[in-house]
């Protein structure tokens, strides 16, 4: 089957992240024959999300990958001519790092019989079950299922009397720890706790649910953890790409439903809103009409120079104090409206980023930021699939060998595949990750400090437990980095139910864990403490943390990297900041220096307006405004315009 | 825009391997034609019927895999708040019939629990040439709990009936989910397409 992949096609793309897979979409939807490939086992390459063994799948194939070395086999080297060249692909991603894992959900012994087996094989399980620590040093077992498969191998596995592979890997992690036992964290009491489960439990308020290890690793397909954490803004560069070309059908959405701010360590709720400030039990009458006011004003500021033209030189922060607001308006204002907290930023570029945040307000709801259900990593995907309906194909696990250039054009003209096959191309669009290590000789690259938490609380308890947030931490010092975090609830479909997901991002200046850490545990208490004095019991509960760093090629210019022809294009990984618009402009931009002639991703034909010769025995009744055109039509939706999901609920 | 004539709309996503008829199946239904001319296929994401059933009007979207099947790259996505799905086997091919566990893999890890699968062994038109037995597919479709049906996309035989009896069972479905909505455990479709969100603006 694999060998009727055509040999010829206009534009080949490697890498399925979200700039990559936009501008397959656009290419194909412009009538050019694309060829999609990627590497890896599953779409999104950092832009993708997993569930929960996905994502120590993927934590283990960077392990293993690490120690491939030259595969020896250079037999495609034979398949260049003498006229031509050839520039050699990465083999190994190198764009993670300094991942670590820390469990300290209880390994329930009574919760199934391969849980019991992995502690009678490791005593070591026991003792030290609360920490997992790290993956960088494991030596992992010879899994080789390709990564979607992965947890159905596993709870298959969970009945028999094997070891799935998380357990495995986990058991390995355990033993790595015993030996290393680099970092010392609260949870030597722990084991106590886990041989006698029951014991103690009571103290605890009745409302805390206690999520186990093997809780979550059973409930692993309900989550689905990004790696890079972004949030639509609803007036953003990605939503209009979404509506404009009707990619949004793919995906169901979700507004952020509330703005937090964390100040003298307390989290609070930003009022951001009209309805918000008005309904704010934390503000006083006063401070309401003074938010009210200025915030009137940032919409239209423009219109009153005189308001800010003395403050022009001076930092945003210095303007709000002269503004009339108490210093809890300030910070919400500075890091949580303008999320202004990193670089002293002057006063027009807050007041213009004040103004962005309300004007992207009134969209879909009550805060500026949508998320996709399922996870960041249908985005890519669902540009993918609009690819595919254009003709546009797809293989995954597909390894590129090299770029073959003519020598005396100096363009790229095919690449030869992992099965040594040549397939030839007007367009090559590839992936940062996938240059080799000499055409990135010049390359300097930032770095994002990631962590991902389960939880069983939120950061600030709501009446609905369902509640998706967003909240920026400022630095403690000046010159650091503010850490951004949203807290996902499982109706996102991105966590188990009575969980939280909690995501933390800031651009690098040490490891992913020196970076954020701190913020972690002001925020949060390591679950398997057995005396918990009062202030710590209103924290929520880490089950589990991972800390990584992954590489951010989103500033590289393309002069920067070595000897690439003029037809080959580079899109780069995910970026720190919020938004995707990034990606939106790279993917833009790139086509319209491939195709300027073309429009760049049109909507598509509605399905329900082709008409084909035959006779449709029903055909719709004329007249009948149609839902997925409407649904499709940019923003004023009308109210019935529902997904199928919806429907079913009549 | 209100009066959308239909009383149900349900998302029913064909898959299976490559060449098994997964594409001929949905164009037998919607138009009555077999084959399908190729080139119609490209920047078709869905067909659309609508059908009455019991007096109900019941709007049936139906998504092909825009051949992302050939190499196994479907995406999640596609999986993602399907009501039905139809698994596609072809009789004539035991190759088919043997890759189903492969794909019941990507169902149970991407599709949404209440998801209705049908399996389906389509040409049989060419019996003469059957590599699958009937007894064979009931058994596995029993073990594994799923409908099962066998058709011809280019005799027309049971196409009809596949799609009609699953609106059918869709409908039955939909009805005890609103008796018993379980509030606290949300379903997939809770979330909104992006046009849907209502507006409140700031000022």
């Amino acid at each position: 089957m694999a060998n009727s992949l055509p040999t010829e096609f206009d534009v080949v793309v490697i890498g399925t992240g979200l700039p990559e897979s936009i501008l397959a979409a656009a290419c194909s939807r412009s009538g050019q024959r694309v060829l999609h490939l990627d590497s890896r086992s599953y779409y999104g390459g950092n832009w993708a999300s997993f569930s929960f063994s996905g994502l120590l799948s993927w934590l283990k194939e960077y392990q293993q990958n690490s120690d491939i070395g030259e595969e020896g086999s250079t037999a495609w080297q034979d398949l260049i001519y003498e006229t031509e060249e050839a520039i050699t692909l990465c083999r190994k991603d190198e764009t993670i790092q300094h991942t670590e894992v820390f469990c300290y959900a209880s390994q329930d012994v009574n919760d199934n019989i391969e849980e019991t087996d992995v502690l009678q094989k490791s005593p070591s399980w026991v003792a030290s079950s609360t920490l997992i620590k790290p993956l960088d040093s494991a030596c992992l077992s010879e899994e080789t299922h390709p990564l979607y498969v992965s947890s159905y191998e596993m709870s298959a596995k969970d009945t028999t009397k094997n070891n799935g592979e998380v357990t495995d890997a986990a058991e390995t992690l355990v033993k790595e720890y015993c030996r290393y036992k680099t970092y010392k964290h609260t949870v030597s009491d722990g084991a106590k706790d886990e041989t006698k489960p029951i014991l103690e439990d009571n103290s605890d308020p009745p409302k805390r649910n206690r999520i186990t290890y093997s809780q979550i690793v059973k409930e692993g397909r309900k989550f689905n953890i990004d790696l890079v954490s972004k949030l639509l803004y609803s007036q953003g560069l990605l939503i209009d790409l979404l509506i404009k070309s009707n990619v949004s059908r793919y995906a169901e959405f979700k507004n952020v439903t509330r703005i937090l701010a964390f100040r003298e360590g307390k989290v609070e709720q930003v009022p951001c809103s009209r309805a918000d400030i008005f309904n704010s039990k934390d503000l006083t009458m006063v401070e309401k009409r003074m938010l009210m006011k200025f915030l009137t004003f940032c919409l239209d500021y423009e219109q009153h120079p005189d308001e800010y033209q003395a403050f022009v030189q001076s930092s945003f922060s210095e303007y709000l104090k002269t503004k009339k607001l108490t210093p809890n308006l300030q910070h919400f204002v500075l890091h949580s409206i303008a999320m202004m907290s990193d670089s002293p930023c002057t006063t027009i570029d807050g007041l213009k980023a004040t103004k962005n945040f309300l004007q992207c307000l009134g969209r879909f709801g009550n805060t500026p930021f949508l998320l996709p259900l399922y996870g960041q990593g249908e985005i890519p995907q669902c540009f993918c699939r609009m690819c595919a309906v254009f003709g546009g194909i797809y293989c995954l696990r597909h390894k590129v060998q090299c770029l073959v250039v003519d020598k005396e054009s100096g363009r790229c003209k095919a690449i030869i595949d992992h099965f040594g096959r040549r397939i030839s191309a007007k367009y090559f669009i590839v992936e940062d990750s996938y240059l080799s290590e000499e055409t990135c000789l010049n390359v300097q690259y930032k770095q994002i400090s990631r962590a991902v938490l389960i939880t069983d609380q939120s950061v600030l308890k709501a009446e609905s437990d369902q509640q998706i947030s967003v909240l920026i931490v400022p630095p403690v010092e000046p010159g650091a980095c503010a850490v951004r975090i949203t807290e996902l609830c499982s109706s996102t479909m991105t966590c188990m139910k009575d969980t939280y997901l909690v995501h933390l991002t800031c651009s690098s200046s040490k490891t992913a864990r020196e970076d954020l850490e701190s913020v972690v545990k002001k925020l949060f208490t390591p679950y398997a403490e057995t005396e918990i004095d009062k202030e710590e019991l209103k924290k929520p509960r880490l089950l589990w943390a991972l800390y990584f760093n992954m590489r951010d090629s989103s500033g590289v210019s393309r002069s920067s990297y070595n000897g690439l022809p003029s037809n080959v294009y580079v899109c780069t990984g995910p970026d720190c900041g919020l938004g995707s618009e990034h990606a939106v402009k790279q993917a833009e931009t790139l086509f319209r220096e491939i195709f300027p002639s073309e429009e760049f991703c049109p909507p598509p034909p509605n399905p329900e307006d082709i008409f084909f010769d035959g006779d449709d025995k029903q055909p719709e009744p004329s007249g009948t405004s149609n839902i997925v055109m409407a649904k499709l039509e940019s923003s004023e939706g009308s109210k019935n315009l529902e997904s199928p999901g919806k429907h079913l609920q009549n | 825009m209100s009066m959308e004539d239909y009383d149900f709309l349900f998302k029913i996503v064909l898959i299976g391997n490559a060449g098994v008829g997964k594409t001929c199946l949905v164009r037998r239904f919607t138009q009555g034609l077999f084959p399908p001319g190729q080139g119609a296929t490209i920047g078709v994401d869905f067909m659309i019927k609508t059908v009455e059933i019991n007096g109900e009007k019941v709007k049936l979207q139906i998504w092909d895999t825009a051949g992302q099947e050939r190499f196994r790259s479907i995406t999640q996505s596609y999986y993602r708040s399907a009501n039905a799905l139809i698994l596609t086997y072809d009789i004539t091919c035991e190759e088919s019939f043997r890759c189903l566990p492969e794909w019941l893999r990507e169902i149970e890890q991407y599709a949404s629990n209440k998801v209705i699968t049908v399996l389906v062994g389509n040409k049989i038109d060419l019996a003469e040439r059957r590599e699958v037995s009937q007894q064979r597919a009931e058994e596995f479709s029993e073990a594994q709990d799923m409908y099962y049906l066998e058709t011809s996309a280019k005799e027309s035989d049971n196409v009809e009936k596949l799609f009609l009896d699953l609106a059918c069972r869709l409908i039955s479905e939909a009805r005890q989910n609103t008796l018993v909505n379980n509030v606290s455990s949300p379903l997939p479709g809770e979330g909104k397409s992006i046009s849907y969100l209502t507006c409140c603006n700031f000022n």
